[in-house]
């Protein structure tokens, strides 16, 4: 516990220095407004209800298209790496998609499915598929073929071998791959939400900043830039735990 | 020869993804009796581990017939348990979870399937790591895990595909004992596969040593040491002829072995 | 022998990707959607090349270039220099490990109105969200590299005479090489999204920019011309730094094993 805390010390001098730079006019108060005043703006958001009404637009948006590119990437994946015929298909698709920037298909998100939650969710979907099917693929690829036969000597059915031993093999992968795709999803929706701009944390930010209360603006940001970190550190955890027979 | 093992004109091609394909087995004929403790000695590459997944059903017979209790043999069942070099234990299950594995797939009631699973655990000697990941253990013990999660299901026909190769050599010896300790309570038939020649006369009734690629049977000799078996019989003069007869046996096709290799 | 099997492998990967184009324009003129929702491949290619020919698409692509790789550069050269004093100045790594745990996992992205604010609408705050975002990764691939050459090296090469400031520049940075060009092969897409996203964002030139247009005119063509420029580009960018990394690197064991 200590050790953290000493850890990020530096962070700690940052916050202060950013709180005195603007009220002793090191910078300009208007471009970075003092630490406190973000801080009375955060609160006020709170009272105000925009920040649980864009943060639970946001959040909501984010889960979907995550968890739907984590259902989809994991079967598509384990399918590519246990039947050859889909691997022959999918392969090619996957090949050419990965170099592509997924942000890049925002604009045909919003030709098919309009300016609203739909197109959101549809890009975070696309920016999480890869990285999950990716890591599926290869830690199914990777299952050492003495555990399935071991199972297979058990007396274990091929399509319970893939359940019972090729997903929980290929975990360590999968969770990685998922870890990336929790990063890219934040980045797909604030990206998302900067161009739709309806609702959500990105909207919140940016019309803040086209409006001028750049302390609201920055406390928009900060709320992100923490969510993502933290949603990152638990995820770690979570993975940690799932790992745990791992040495 | 009711659960007896019969192999007729097995041979085997080995189909890389990239590269020529390579005749692994070359019209292997073998009979083991049933409760008998046969060792496959061979040098590296003689394609004693193939004939082995063929007998447990993980590759296809593609040319020849393997019977077992007079029906051919399809596909991998819990008739054949199967012992790995490399253990292959289910990382993410504990001990007492592998165990379990092959009982769930029986479908027993819950407590004849803790019961049977504790006993396991005892007869290996790992009570107190039930709830151990296999990271946890250390080599003798992951295999003893896994000899005790093929055993669970009490299969007739025990294959074992080096299952000591990975362990030092005094773990290896105390392996030795147990097993043989195991086979003596339950009797079993043994297909045994390994490149040791002391192992395979120490363990086995009967050991047929392979040539070298494609692996044939050259010879079957009998180790005539069945049911006298303990730790005394490593020092006799019996014992000593028999390694020496079966080292020149394997030592010709080792070295050719090699020298394809180096090829 | 091996190169005939490389070349298959290349010959298999092309053959893939016109397997999947030709699948889209069959799936296209199938019309079992509207051409507006899936112009053919036939269409947007033509478009493609049009764009190009006139020389519209030509500027918005360099112009893309010219941002993300300013930006890159910048968070290149300041990302190794930061990496290296974190492993080899404690106060450098006291004051920075926080803030490089803290930033790695961030969305980056959102900062993006800070940066319109502080730096303006045009180039600059571009070029600077490119740096912010992509210098991470950098900072952590070369601090992870500075401090694993192994201390044999640079023990050989000091008893051989060489000087505490030269082992830097002749052991050091030779052997950390590997590691730190990952480091900008992970910044170099990186690099690119963030630009692009900033260019639909923020409108005006450039190809994320120039597809936001289109998508607002309900141009269909236009906005998948702009995302084929945009993985032609893309891939480009990915071969070319591998090209460079086996040429840089030809002495590394991963090039001989090839």
């Amino acid at each position: 516990m200590k050790a953290t805390l000493t850890r990020y010390t530096p962070l700690l001098l940052l916050a202060m220095l950013w709180e005195l730079a603007p009220r002793l006019g090191f910078i300009d108060p208007q471009t970075l407004p003092p630490l406190s005043a973000v801080a009375r703006a955060w609160v006020g958001l709170l009272q105000d209800g925009d920040l649980a009404t864009n943060g639970l637009s946001s959040l909501q948006n984010l889960v979907a298209g995550l968890a739907l590119g984590i259902v989809v990437g994991v079967v598509l994946g384990i399918s590519m790496a246990w039947y050859r015929p889909i691997e022959v298909l999918i392969n090619p698709l996957i090949r050419v998609l990965y170099p592509l920037p997924r942000s890049a298909l925002i604009p045909v998100m919003i030709l098919w499915f309009g300016l609203g939650a739909a197109s959101k969710i549809a890009a975070v979907f696309l920016g999480c598929l890869l990285p999950v099917v990716i890591g599926a693929f290869n830690g199914a690829r990777g299952v050492e073929q003495v555990l399935i036969w071991s199972a297979l000597a058990a007396g274990a059915k091929r399509h319970q071998v893939l359940w019972e031993v090729v997903l929980p093999a290929a975990m360590p992968e999968i969770l990685a791959g998922i870890r990336n795709a929790l990063a890219l999803s934040f980045i797909l929706l604030v990206a998302a939400e900067f161009i739709i701009s309806q609702r959500g944390m990105g909207y919140l930010i940016s019309s803040f900043g086209e409006g001028g209360a750049y302390d609201a603006m920055f406390a928009g940001v900060l709320t992100v830039s923490a969510v993502g970190f933290f949603a990152d550190r638990l995820y770690l955890a979570l993975m940690g735990w799932a790992l745990r027979w791992r040495v | 020869m009711a659960m007896g093992i019969s192999f007729r004109e097995v041979s085997h091609t080995y189909r890389p993804p990239r590269g020529r394909p390579v005749l692994a087995l070359q019209n292997v004929s073998l009979d083991v009796r049933e409760r008998e403790f046969l060792a496959l000695l061979g040098p590296s590459g003689c394609g004693k581990s193939t004939l082995l997944y063929l007998l447990g059903g993980f590759l296809p017979v593609e040319a020849g017939t393997i019977t077992v209790g007079g029906r051919p043999v399809s596909g991998p069942g819990p008739d054949r348990g199967i012992v790995f070099q490399n253990f292959a234990l289910f990382p993410w299950k504990t001990v007492r979870q592998n165990i379990l594995y092959g009982l769930q797939k029986q479908r027993l009631p819950r407590a004849a399937r803790e019961k049977r699973a504790q006993d396991l655990i005892e007869l290996v000697h790992l009570r107190g790591f039930e709830n151990s990941y296999p990271a946890q253990l250390s080599g003798g013990m992951k295999q003893r895990v896994a000899i005790a999660r093929t055993l669970a299901i009490d299969p007739a026909i025990l294959l074992m595909d080096e299952p000591f190769g990975a362990l030092d050599a005094q773990t290896r010896a105390l392996m030795h004992e147990e097993l043989l300790a195991i086979i003596r309570r339950t009797p079993k038939t043994v297909v045994f596969v390994t490149h040791d020649v002391r192992e395979a006369v120490y363990l086995a009734d009967r050991v047929a040593v392979m040539s070298a690629r494609p692996g044939r049977i050259k010879e079957i000799v009998d180790t005539g040491f069945a049911g006298e078996r303990g730790s005394e019989i490593a020092g006799t003069r019996e014992f000593a002829e028999k390694v020496e007869h079966l080292w020149g046996l394997v030592r010709n096709e080792a070295i050719i072995a090699q020298e394809r290799q180096g090829s | 022998m091996a190169s005939l099997g490389v070349l298959i492998q290349g010959l298999l990967r092309w053959a893939s990707i016109l397997a999947l184009l030709a699948a889209w324009q069959a799936f296209a003129e199938a019309h079992v959607v509207s051409s507006f929702l899936l112009p053919a491949f036939s269409t947007v290619a033509v478009r493609l090349y049009h764009d190009v020919v006139s020389g519209d698409m030509v500027l918005g692509i360099v112009l893309t270039l010219y941002r993300a790789f300013a930006g890159f550069a910048l968070a290149g050269v300041s990302g190794i220099v930061v990496g290296i004093l974190i492993a080899r100045v404690p106060l450098m790594r006291w004051f920075f490990d926080p803030l490089v745990s803290i930033g790695l996992p961030m969305p980056k992205i959102a900062f993006l109105p800070v940066f319109i604010l502080w730096f303006g609408v045009f180039d600059a705050s571009k070029i600077l969200m490119v740096a912010f975002s992509a210098v991470f990764p950098v900072v952590v691939a070369a601090w992870a590299a500075a401090e694993s050459v192994e201390p044999v090296l640079l023990w050989s090469a000091l008893s051989l005479g060489a000087g505490r400031r030269r082992l830097l520049w002749e052991i050091a940075l030779p052997a950390s090489l590997p590691q730190i060009f990952t480091g900008l092969q992970v910044a170099m897409p990186i690099a690119l999204i963030v630009e692009i996203i900033s260019e639909m964002a923020m409108g005006g030139e450039g190809l994320g920019g120039s597809i936001m247009t289109e998508m607002r005119f309900a141009d269909s063509p236009g906005v998948f011309a702009g995302i084929l420029a945009i993985a032609i580009v893309g891939a480009t960018l990915v071969k070319a730094m591998e090209a460079i990394r086996r040429r840089l690197l030809i002495w590394h064991p991963e090039a001989l094993a090839a």
